[in-house]
């Protein structure tokens, strides 16, 4: 063993520059495996592991809206024979504006008292709070701490039915259900007075909760279909909502998965470079040091004993960078983690997780083992003599490329694509990773862009427009023509959102829509068109999919005891209710329910598109209807808050796929180069013989280069542009975007093509000024 | 004034683990223009270390070179590389022609240097092959398809493409057999019969013979020197004449 680490040692001192790059790439390669890990195996989880402490159950559905009569004991006796456990509370529920980072936010909001935290099941628990503050006080969401600009101890105005309460934030809630703005729900705990007050408000918006544990084989849906017919029949015109625990789960995790499939994305591209450079270092390697090869077979060493040493080398490298990649991923890991957290509002300490640690420490080792032995069996064949002679011509002058006499171009740039010819494999490893890289800064700057700068509302949303106000149906009507009247005001659409079922087998979150035509997102349809007649639907990609549904079919859509089999006209994408939704006239949902008493949800333009337009139209409705009222919404106001997290998530995307880029193509082309001079460190000792100088070879070693970037930047700039938003179908498929049409910014594209360019070209240059410390004598004589 | 090169002084010293090597040492010479110098000695005594020095290739450690009336101590090593492309032509004996160009290329990559002129580049690149009689056929072969003769006189259609004011050869036969090395030889005393300056580094009597003035060096001194120019009349003469000196220098 001792002569294996002696030969180790000797093999790392003639490479300590490569060793250096080598240990580099896959120290990038394991930190971005580690962070993507740990979210995925801590920051991920925790949104299900809060929901076990919290005593979830499986789900939880809340009845608001006409809930008169409808009795706790009504409820228990539908419901008792397929839960195993329970728990019913009432409390007020409203949709409302509410502060939110940069803008507002529009919280589905449970309001009770302290009760919340006695809750039998699926209780609330108070992350923080200040006990000095006694009176008119509230506690909100996590959320509002972690990523919504809260503290304890700010004012906090909350609006319910037109009159709104000062409060003060006296600390902050983890809930298992109503904690994050992308499951839709907040839960806002008040003190006694305030609740009370509220309460006894003539209409209160009061709803019945109940979280529930199901009997063993008990269906979800099916079980919740049942329950809303069941109630429909006691308390018809009720709002019967279901939300399976997985499905907020899920949506709580949304941007954890996003960090994690884009790093994931990350280190699977810096593996596929380090096996690039692996195979390409080890070849020079041998390249090299043939001599010495052939000198250690002489004297008696065997393939498998020059093998091991060199193996031994490269391992103890992935080892060093495995350890380096995953210290610094702990040492990023709060910054991520706490985006990742953030979005879901619930309390995270970080701490040493072995596993994730172990699986990417072996990954990087097993990944180098494996592609060091494959690469390494070349050197079996090499016989000692051969050896010792240089006898491995690895390059074939076949072809005169560039002939001096032919070209018109200068020698510099004549010399350098000789050299390019020459170096050919390395070109072509620098143009499939600057591609690479292009197509990731790519995929960086469309988040950026589509969530940050111009977030892409109707890839987001189901549909966008100014503003929403919603008034209960004695005064829709009359409402309606009062909002046409005002000035700058355009599209009235009145659109509701009803649960409808797919036998007993699904549901769907139904917009229904007095003017299908009036929409402005007609994006939402990818295939097919939104429906015309009475008898059409359309229903949402994924859902389709799920139950093998086409174009042109026939399903049956249910509501109560009504059912109508309706014509799908199209297809539909959506990001909400676990990608779940259709669209329907409001002609056709008359053959399954009776809209005549459903609230009017009016969403309407305006002409100056601006948060203050809005709001003084919304604050002149609310004037004249009052309590008739029952919500409103600025949606420009709800974008700027909603988005505060993803606008954070796509700026450090960008950030990072360009800081990482830079790093790879950095540590990439400081290899080549490197490789490149020491291959041509003979011929460039003669060009300064004859007369060359180091400026004339450093610049046709970077021009060498230049046309594989050059090259690569367009064709993968020009693919990425054409093929970004099918990547991005990938990965938003599995939260229900089936044709992405994010907008790609081709000034962005192009300051990435000619950033990559100048920074490769650049790094090139850098790398290359190495050629200065040829000195022609030495060269000469040592040979 | 008829001198393209003088130094003055000229010493040069490697200090290899605190060992220090006096290589050349108080060198005062002066190689006149048209003269084929040739520097003998023994191994170690500093042939190469001289032809390198005065060449600009390596750096003296202490003394004065001047090169065309230019002192080329004082030039940085880019600066020497802009002067050895106008003033200096190189034949080694391991020939270093770069291997993946072809013959034609190796001799203009150097031709393109010294001249922006293409056409006029190529034409004497061409007529420069023809005067080492390198067929054309071989021109557009790379230097591993061609015998090391051939490759030898490419290199000294590289070396002599720029009309260098002096040609530096370190042991141009060395490397070959005798029908080739003669091949070589002859062409090298073509061109200084043209006028060419040469100062060849070898170690062997037959191709010192082809020179008009020997430089005999010995222990970083010049030893001797022979002003062979005076034998023209036969070889024979001229091989009598070096072997008595290099006799008398202890060869």
């Amino acid at each position: 063993m001792n002569k294996m680490l002696l030969l180790t040692k000797s093999h790392f001192r003639k490479n300590k520059g490569t060793s250096v790059g080598l240990v580099s790439l896959m120290l990038i390669a394991a930190m971005l495996l580690s962070l993507s890990l740990v979210v995925l195996f801590d920051a991920y989880p925790m949104a299900r592991k809060e929901a076990e402490r919290l005593d979830s159950g499986d789900g939880f559905f809340r009845i608001s809206e006409g809930i008169d009569g409808l009795t706790d004991e009504k409820i228990e006796e539908i419901i008792e024979d397929d839960v195993s456990r329970y728990y019913i509370y009432r409390c007020l529920n409203y949709i409302t504006q509410v502060p939110f980072a940069d803008g507002t936010i529009t919280a589905n909001a449970q309001i009770y008292d302290d009760r919340a935290f006695s809750k039998e099941m699926g209780n609330s628990e108070i992350v923080t709070e200040d006990t000095s503050i006694t009176s008119d006080y509230i506690y909100l969401p996590y959320q509002f701490y972690t990523s919504g600009g809260v503290d304890v101890g700010d004012q906090f105005v909350l609006e319910i039915q037109g009159k709104k309460y000062d409060l003060t934030v006296r600390g902050f809630l983890t809930t298992p259900y109503f904690g994050c703005n992308n499951s839709g729900s907040y839960e806002f705990v008040l003190d006694d007075d305030t609740y009370s007050g509220m309460v006894s408000v003539d209409g209160a918006p009061e709803c019945i909760l109940v979280i529930y544990e199901l009997k063993d084989g008990v269906e979800e849906s099916r079980f919740g279909i049942r329950v809303n017919n069941d109630i429909v029949t006691v308390a018809p015109y009720v709002n019967f909502q279901q939300m399976p625990v997985e499905s907020v789960i899920s949506n709580r995790t949304f941007i954890s998965l996003i960090i994690v499939i884009s790093f994931l994305v990350l280190s699977g591209v810096v593996l596929l470079v380090v096996l690039f450079m692996l195979t390409s270092s080890i070849s020079n390697y041998i390249r090299e040091n043939i001599k010495m090869l052939g000198a250690l077979k002489a004297i008696g060493y065997t393939s498998s004993d020059i093998r091991v040493s060199v193996t031994l080398l490269f391992l103890m490298l992935s080892c060093i960078g495995a350890i380096g990649g995953i210290v610094l991923s702990y040492a990023l890991l709060p910054f991520f983690a706490q985006m990742s957290i953030a979005q879901m509002g619930i309390p995270y300490s970080i701490s040493f997780l072995p596993v994730p640690t172990l699986i990417v420490f072996s990954s990087i080792v097993l990944f180098t083992a494996i592609v060091v032995s494959v690469v390494l069996i070349r050197i079996s064949k090499i016989e000692p003599i051969v050896a010792l002679r240089s006898g491995i011509e690895s390059h074939s002058f076949r072809k005169n490329h560039v002939r001096l006499d032919k070209t018109s171009m200068g020698l510099d740039m004549s010399l350098a694509m000789k050299t390019m010819f020459f170096n050919i494999k390395q070109n072509i490893i620098t143009f499939i990773v600057v591609g690479i890289m292009v197509f990731l800064c790519t995929l960086g700057l469309l988040m950026y862009e589509n969530f940050s700068v111009h977030p892409k509302v109707d890839m987001l949303t189901f549909e966008y427009c100014g503003g929403i106000a919603a008034f209960d149906h004695e005064t829709a009507e009359d409402a309606r023509e009062f909002l046409e009247e005002q000035e700058g005001v355009s599209n009235v659409r009145n659109m509701i959102m009803v649960y409808f079922y797919y036998g007993d087998e699904d549901k769907l979150m139904t917009y229904v829509i007095d003017d299908l035509s009036a929409l402005n997102n007609v994006n939402v349809c990818f295939e097919g068109r939104l429906p015309l007649y009475d008898n059409e639907i359309a229903v949402s990609g994924k859902f389709a999919s799920a139950h093998g549904i086409k174009v042109g079919d026939t399903i049956p859509m249910s509501y109560g005891d009504e059912t109508f089999d309706y014509l799908i006209t199209g297809f539909i994408q959506t990001t909400n209710n676990g990608g779940k939704e259709a669209y329907m006239s409001a002609r056709a949902a008359s053959r399954i329910t009776d809209l005549s008493n459903a609230p009017a949800y009016y969403y309407f333009d305006t002409e100056t598109e601006t948060e203050e337009e809005v709001d003084r139209i919304l604050t002149k409705c609310e004037d004249k209807y009052g309590e008739h009222m029952i919500s409103k919404m600025n949606f420009y106001g709800i974008i700027a808050g909603s988005l505060t997290t993803f606008k954070s998530v796509a700026t450090t995307m960008l950030v990072s796929m360009c800081v990482i880029s830079v790093l790879v193509i950095l540590l990439v082309m400081f290899l080549l180069v490197k490789a490149l001079i020491l291959n041509k460190r003979k011929d460039y000792g003669i060009f300064k013989a004859i007369g060359f100088t180091s400026g004339n070879l450093v610049l046709q070693t970077a021009l060498s280069f230049t046309p594989s970037i050059v090259i690569s930047v367009i064709l993968s700039s020009i693919l990425s542009y054409c093929y970004a938003n099918k990547f991005m179908n990938l990965i938003m498929g599995a939260f229900g975007i089936v044709k992405s049409r994010f907008d790609i910014p081709i000034p962005g594209v192009v300051m990435i093509a000619i950033g990559m360019i100048l920074i490769s070209f650049l790094l090139a240059i850098f790398e290359s000024r190495k050629v200065k410390r040829i000195e022609a004598y030495t060269l000469l004589v040592a040979e | 004034m008829n001198n393209i090169i003088e130094t003055k002084k000229l010493c040069k010293t490697y200090s290899t683990g605190g060992v220090q090597q006096h290589v050349l040492r108080n060198i005062d010479l002066e190689i006149r223009k048209g003269d084929f110098t040739i520097l003998m000695g023994p191994s170690g005594a500093g042939k190469s270390t001289l032809l390198y020095a005065l060449s600009g290739m390596d750096k003296p450690t202490l003394g004065e070179i001047r090169f065309c009336d230019e002192d080329i101590t004082k030039k940085n090593s880019d600066q020497l590389a802009l002067f050895r492309r106008k003033h200096c032509g190189f034949v080694f004996q391991q020939t270093y022609l770069v291997d993946s160009m072809s013959v034609m290329d190796n001799v203009l990559s150097a031709g393109f240097l010294a001249d922006n002129d293409r056409k006029s580049v190529i034409t004497k690149a061409r007529e420069v092959l023809k005067s080492v009689d390198l067929d054309e056929e071989l021109w557009d072969k790379f230097p591993t398809q061609i015998s090391g003769g051939e490759a030898q006189r490419a290199g000294i259609a590289r070396a002599l493409i720029n009309k260098p004011d002096m040609v530096f050869a370190d042991e141009p036969t060395g490397a070959l057999n005798s029908k080739t090395g003669k091949d070589v030889l002859d062409a090298l005393t073509r061109f200084n019969k043209d006028g060419q300056s040469i100062i060849m580094v070898t170690h062997d009597i037959v191709s010192a013979r082809r020179g008009n003035r020997i430089l005999y060096l010995k222990d970083g001194e010049i030893a001797g020197e022979l002003d062979l120019g005076r034998y023209v009349s036969g070889d024979k003469e001229r091989h009598t004449a070096l072997r008595d000196f290099l006799g008398g220098m202890g060869w």
